[in-house]
């Protein structure tokens, strides 16, 4: 039985809609929600917790309808992006605003010991406004964790970190997270927030979830072009046959990747495979199982600090691949290059389209090459 | 060094002209009398009695505006409900209204047979009474205090109140707890800013109340009727007793950072 069900959520507030919003979480699931500004996430986490009243639908939490119960009485925990802490309180003060109306035993002990775990025991009698960016996440963190909600939301609680404080943030609410077996939606832009914290992932757009599933499936197989930019994915259309021992042959133009994913019939369909599942080499790799090895131009390298981003060109399609920086001077590569794109079947997702903007418009070149849509 | 640039030069030049007008104005109210005469005439009978009813009818109607000011603030930074615009075009309809206007419509109001014979039987009668003074306060300075509750909830993130409600605070423990401790500032800004209009008001009081010598005779009347009989000391008197309270709460205000 699912923790969390939201079923056919529709919330109109002002110009904006939310429209027919439905997913399930279980115990200890950790979602991620992604989507362009104005996509209505803030709004979804704000309708679940009920700070605005939807104009339908239904929002199961441990098997009751919340729909109309206030938020006191809901038991949803919320951190913000600006943290929303109390400025009049103390940090002390501030996580145990929770506990206020809870009979919790040991009420001071307990703080003591979430405070310890979340590094800011040294500044409970300080005020807000003193404290860090990452200090301040961290408080408001522990005032959503002392009251022990069912369910937790996260608004981008990051976004405001530097990525040295964000990455231990990160591995402090991962730990957070894990020993309560919080269940927890989480907004962010960041694809990162998504690969270390979540299980699932969300992606809004104008007030629609567009897709919504296991982490690696959405970000492996979107099932629009505009999922598969949002999420960086390379989209090939291709010509998908059912191949030898359960594999799939995907015909892309004159190329053919197999693909570990069976189809029972030929039919036309798009491919998706992530740049950082692209490996690099100069020299053509010994064949091995389970491997597609194609041959492609390298036509621009693009430096984003730790890792490349590398634009190929295979015989009549183009794939981005991201590799590491070592990978770029192991190989001395080069604008002009020729390479070997090596790619596993088990990376090439075969899609599926669902949304408005289906994936048989994704490939859009006039001159009807595959190319890449992230 | 800066520019020379002359809209900026005019800008400055403009509010410093008006600043210069305004310091010789209300300086020419301190310069005038002589202050042995304002301290005898601070002492008479009438102004005690003036200064008595203003400050008694004053802090009565700032508590009464306080009382529905605050809820109003609230409900118009942070409701949407049907007619809130009718609602906040209506209420603060007495900032641009004529004082003398305004107390002509609350005499035909309150003056209205029905209306009068309905609030006698609970013990009021707003018409040429102390009571009067009171409603008359009320209703123009309302308009000002709500105005300033209104920025301040304004200002205060509702996100705050949003994770006290999530926290399990119901929204009247939410406010007491949160939104009221955060708009302190706000809140003595706007009850002393009432206070000064409370007990600068005319026009309204003068035709609501009458403005009888003695009787609902509060310090700006105490000014007019004076001015009237020609004894410019006891109206310079009260002028200065107005302008000292005035100044107090413009200082008040301006401490508590919050703008109309």
């Amino acid at each position: 039985m699912s923790l969390l069900e939201v079923i056919g959520l529709s919330t109109h507030l002002g110009e904006f809609c939310l429209k027919d919003v439905s997913f399930s979480l279980d115990q200890g699931d950790y979602l991620t929600i992604i989507g362009p500004t104005g996509a209505g996430k803030t709004i979804l986490l704000e309708s679940i917790i009920g700070f605005w009243t939807p104009e339908k639908g239904k929002i199961i939490l441990q098997d009751r309808d919340i729909f109309h119960d206030p938020p006191e009485k809901r038991r949803i925990g919320i951190v913000y992006q600006d943290y929303a802490l109390m400025p009049h309180f103390t940090v002390l003060k501030n996580i145990a605003y929770g506990l206020g109306k809870q009979k919790i035993q040991n009420s001071a002990k307990k703080i003591k010991a979430l405070a310890r775990s979340l590094h800011i025991d040294h500044l409970l009698h300080r005020k807000p406004h003193t404290l860090s960016g990452g200090e301040q996440q961290r408080v408001a963190l522990a005032r959503a964790l002392a009251a022990k909600p069912r369910l937790l939301l996260m608004d981008e609680p990051f976004s405001a970190l530097d990525p040295q404080t964000r990455q231990e943030a990160r591995r402090l609410l991962k730990k957070a997270v894990q020993d309560t077996s919080m269940t927890v939606i989480h907004i962010t832009h960041n694809m990162n927030d998504a690969w270390m914290l979540a299980n699932k992932t969300a992606i809004m757009k104008s007030g629609r979830l567009v897709q919504f599933g296991g982490l690696m499936d959405v970000l492996s197989r979107p099932r629009s072009k505009f999922i598969a930019g949002f999420v960086g994915v390379n989209l090939l259309k291709a010509h998908i046959k059912p191949g030898l021992n359960g594999t799939s042959i995907a015909r892309v133009l004159d190329t053919e990747l197999t693909c570990q994913e069976s189809t029972d019939f030929p039919h036309s369909g798009v491919i998706a495979v992530r740049p950082e599942n692209i490996g690099i080499s100069k020299s053509q790799p010994v064949l091995v199982k389970d491997w597609n090895v194609l041959e492609a131009t390298l036509i621009s390298i693009i430096d984003n600090g730790n890792l490349f981003r590398l634009a190929l060109q295979f015989e009549k399609f183009k794939m981005d691949a991201v590799v590491t920086r070592h990978n770029v001077a192991f190989f001395s590569l080069k604008k002009e290059d020729r390479v070997y794109a090596i790619i596993h079947q088990d990376h090439i997702g075969i899609c599926e389209s669902q949304d408005s903007q289906p994936l048989e418009n994704a490939s859009c070149q006039a001159d009807h090459q595959a190319h890449l849509c992230a | 060094m800066q520019r020379l640039n002359y809209f900026r030069l005019t800008c400055i030049f403009l509010a410093q002209f008006v600043t210069v007008l305004l310091v010789l104005a209300i300086g020419s109210l301190l310069i005038v009398p002589e202050f042995k005469d304002v301290w005898q005439n601070l002492w008479s009978e009438e102004m005690q009695y003036s200064l008595k009813l203003s400050m008694v009818t004053g802090l009565i109607s700032t508590g009464i505006v306080m009382v529905f000011a605050l809820p109003i603030g609230y409900a118009l930074s942070r409701f949407e409900f049907f007619g809130k615009g009718f609602t906040k075009t209506i209420i603060d309809l007495p900032v641009a209204f004529p004082e003398l206007v305004l107390g002509l419509c609350l005499l035909l109001l309150f003056g209205n047979a029905f209306v009068k014979t309905l609030l006698e039987s609970i013990g009021l009668n707003f018409v040429f009474t102390k009571q009067g003074v009171v409603a008359a306060q009320v209703f123009t300075s309302l308009p000002y205090a709500s105005r300033i509750m209104k920025s301040t909830f304004d200002y205060i993130n509702p996100r705050l109140e949003f994770v006290s409600r999530s926290l399990g605070y119901s929204m009247l423990e939410t406010f007491i707890r949160v939104s009221l401790p955060l708009a302190k500032n706000g809140i003595l800004a706007s009850t002393v800013i009432s206070f000064a209009r409370c007990i600068g008001t005319f026009g309204t009081v003068l035709i609501l109340a009458g403005g009888s010598y003695m009787k609902t005779e509060v310090l700006p009347v105490t000014l007019y009727l004076n001015i009237s009989y020609g004894n410019m000391g006891m109206a310079l008197t009260s002028g200065i007793v107005l302008m000292a309270v005035s100044f107090i709460a413009i200082y008040i205000f301006e401490k508590a950072e919050v703008s109309l």
